[in-house]
């Protein structure tokens, strides 16, 4: 059992336990701030995956920017917690956690890795994380350009979008 | 890793959390004296020598105050808020190197935090959003969403110049950035960040301001506008959370442009040896540091606030474009350099 | 040394996440906390990819992500301008009640 693999569970645990309180929350707000540090602990266990800097990127843009918007939104709408008012038949509650659970057996009893394990962890104290970004962009400029600019567009697009569905409609 | 290594790698990271709450009480001191004489007039000069025992005063103050909290207000957020938003402003210092490498016992010790990246600014965010919406006041929220809506603006604008930075050092570490502002052009000026990037230098220092929500950009909390924006509902102790997350986030942020863009710890010509030339780089960043707290503190006392629309637009349409401007000039420059 | 981490605890930990997030998404009636449960599941296939891009030594796996919490930035900005066009007109959140195609 070694320390890298005590941090990574570590952090994943957290990362599942806030999830589940995400799910179970009722009121918006608390999810969304369970849902917060979950992707901390998320980002956490993405440095130990080697990937110090889609952390980095998870915190400023997940965490620090999505989730912030899911806030506003929640704020703007004031949406309340949820009220038990019988909207939801038995039937689907039912089957709901039927399916949950048969997924979830399946899916975890299918994740086979035959034993391969991360390369070992350097040392944390003094020395080089793998000079990751560097290596990123090179990809990302020469084999990847096509996906990068096809991205950039898309972001275009979606920020167009989001502007013109939430627009009020001008009084004609 | 053999304890030690745990030891001192706890160390590193728990000393400036621990210390920077110190530093916030002669700071209180300093921005009231200073608004004083920049206003022309005394200001605290009843308790001790020179006003001095104000700041003591004024903490006593802080711990002894009955707490309030409104009756409607969500009880767990109300709470959180204070907290996170002192926890984001210590953790931001984990990554400011804040003297050269020490060397005891055969090993060497990077004096910084842990190579965090900048991203833990984000997280100062939810502090004021979360005390806006706890409070159940409109004046609170109000302050909260506008706040958050600036944070999250002149955040983009203060990465992308710092992003200038990065691209001139070839790397994220802040260590790294300041091993290579060392020497000097023509033995005079020396090798510093601002010299070549000056654009980058402005743009990042005024979304420094508007990061920490000092004038000329603290529309959330407004006095005139907004009774106190987001920490209206807050008082005694949690108040006085808040105030020393903006002290902190303040020294952070001088701390932060120090190392980006004036050397950090070093002046050309100076090559620090052992535990003595980690002092000494301490005290040139203190000195550094303390300059850019300065003139923080003599902005705010004499620049009149944005307005908010006036904020977004300056954030948007003037910050970050200089900002790009300045990462084009960058990369232009690099790639000269390297071409020869 | 710090020591290595077996490719089946990264993939024991996205599963868990995934199938949470499923049951987020089959079970809750909230518009808002569905859409969050669905980006949990996002994260949650993050972390394989990142995990056996580490296991194999490429790069690709941290390429692939990138492009996926873009991607993820820019389906959420959508969706929830989606729900606030919604909102507008039904005054509810509830999926339950959302039975109309047109009113």
């Amino acid at each position: 059992m070694s320390a890298a693999r005590i941090v990574f569970d570590a952090f994943a645990l957290v990362a599942i336990l806030f999830a589940g309180l995400m799910v179970v929350g009722k009121d918006p707000i608390k999810s969304v701030l369970a849902l917060v540090v979950s992707f901390f602990a998320l980002a956490a266990t993405y440095v130990m995956v080697l990937s110090p800097f889609i952390a980095g990127l998870q915190v400023i843009v997940y965490a620090g920017a999505i989730l912030v918007l899911f806030l506003f939104v929640i704020m703007l709408l004031n949406v309340g917690r949820e009220k038990p008012d019988g909207s939801r038949r038995p039937i689907q509650t039912v089957l709901g956690s039927l399916s949950v659970v048969v997924f979830a057996t399946l899916l975890l009893g299918m994740l086979r890795s035959s034993g391969t394990s991360l390369p070992p962890q350097r040392e944390a104290v003094g020395k080089e994380l793998l000079p990751d970004p560097a290596a990123i962009a090179r990809l990302l400029f020469s084999d990847y350009l096509l996906h990068f600019e096809a991205v950039s567009v898309l972001l275009l697009a979606a920020l167009v979008g989001a502007f013109v569905l939430a627009r009020r409609e001008e009084a004609p | 890793m053999t304890l030690v290594d745990w030891i001192i790698l706890l160390l590193r990271v728990l000393l400036p959390a621990l210390i920077m709450p110190v530093f916030v009480i002669p700071l209180t001191w300093l921005e009231r004296r200073g608004a004083a004489f920049i206003q022309d007039r005394p200001g605290p000069n009843r308790v001790g020598p020179l006003g001095l025992g104000q700041a003591i005063a004024d903490m006593v103050k802080m711990f002894t105050k009955e707490a309030v909290m409104p009756a409607s207000a969500d009880r767990m957020l109300f709470l959180l808020a204070p907290a996170v938003a002192v926890f984001a402003a210590l953790s931001t210092f984990a990554i400011v190197p804040y003297a050269s490498t020490l060397e005891v016992g055969g090993k060497t010790i990077p004096l910084i935090g842990a190579d965090l990246s900048i991203a833990i600014t984000s997280l100062s965010v939810y502090a004021i959003v979360l005390a806006g919406w706890a409070s159940n006041d409109k004046f609170a929220l109000m302050g909260g969403i506008r706040s958050s809506a600036q944070i999250i603006s002149y955040e983009l604008a203060m990465t992308t110049a710092a992003a200038g930075v990065v691209l001139a050092a070839s790397s994220f570490r802040l260590p790294e950035i300041i091993a290579m502002q060392q020497g000097t052009w023509l033995g005079i000026i020396p090798r510093w960040n601002v010299f070549p990037q000056l654009l980058g230098f402005l743009v990042f220092f005024i979304a420094a301001f508007a990061e920490t929500n000092r004038l000329p950009f603290d529309l959330p909390e407004a006095e005139p506008e907004l009774v106190a924006g987001y920490h209206t509902e807050y008082s005694a102790m949690r108040f006085g959370a808040f105030q020393m997350a903006e002290y902190v986030n303040v020294m952070v942020a001088s701390a932060v442009t120090t190392t980006l863009y004036f050397g950090g710890w070093s002046i050309p010509g100076f090559h620090p040896h052992g535990v003595v030339g980690a002092i000494l780089s301490l005290l040139i960043f203190a000195a550094k540091t303390f300059f850019f707290v300065s003139v923080f503190i003599w902005v705010r006392w004499t620049l009149p606030r944005f307005r908010y629309d006036q904020l977004m637009k300056i954030g948007w349409k003037a910050l970050l474009p200089l900002a790009l401007l300045n990462l084009l000039w960058i990369a232009g420059l690099s790639a000269w350099r390297l071409s020869r | 040394m710090i020591g290595t981490i077996p490719l089946s605890d990264v993939l024991l930990a996205s599963g868990a996440l995934f199938s949470i997030g499923i049951a987020g998404a089959l079970l809750r009636r909230n518009a808002i906390q569905i859409f969050l449960s669905i980006e949990l599941m996002m994260n949650a296939a993050n972390l394989a990819l990142l995990g056996y891009g580490a296991a194999l030594g490429t790069h690709q796996g941290q390429i692939i992500v990138f492009f996926v919490i873009a991607i993820a930035a820019a389906e959420a900005s959508v969706g929830l301008a989606i729900f606030v066009a919604l909102f507008r007109h039904t005054e509810t959140i509830d999926v339950n009640k959302i039975n109309l195609l047109k009113w």
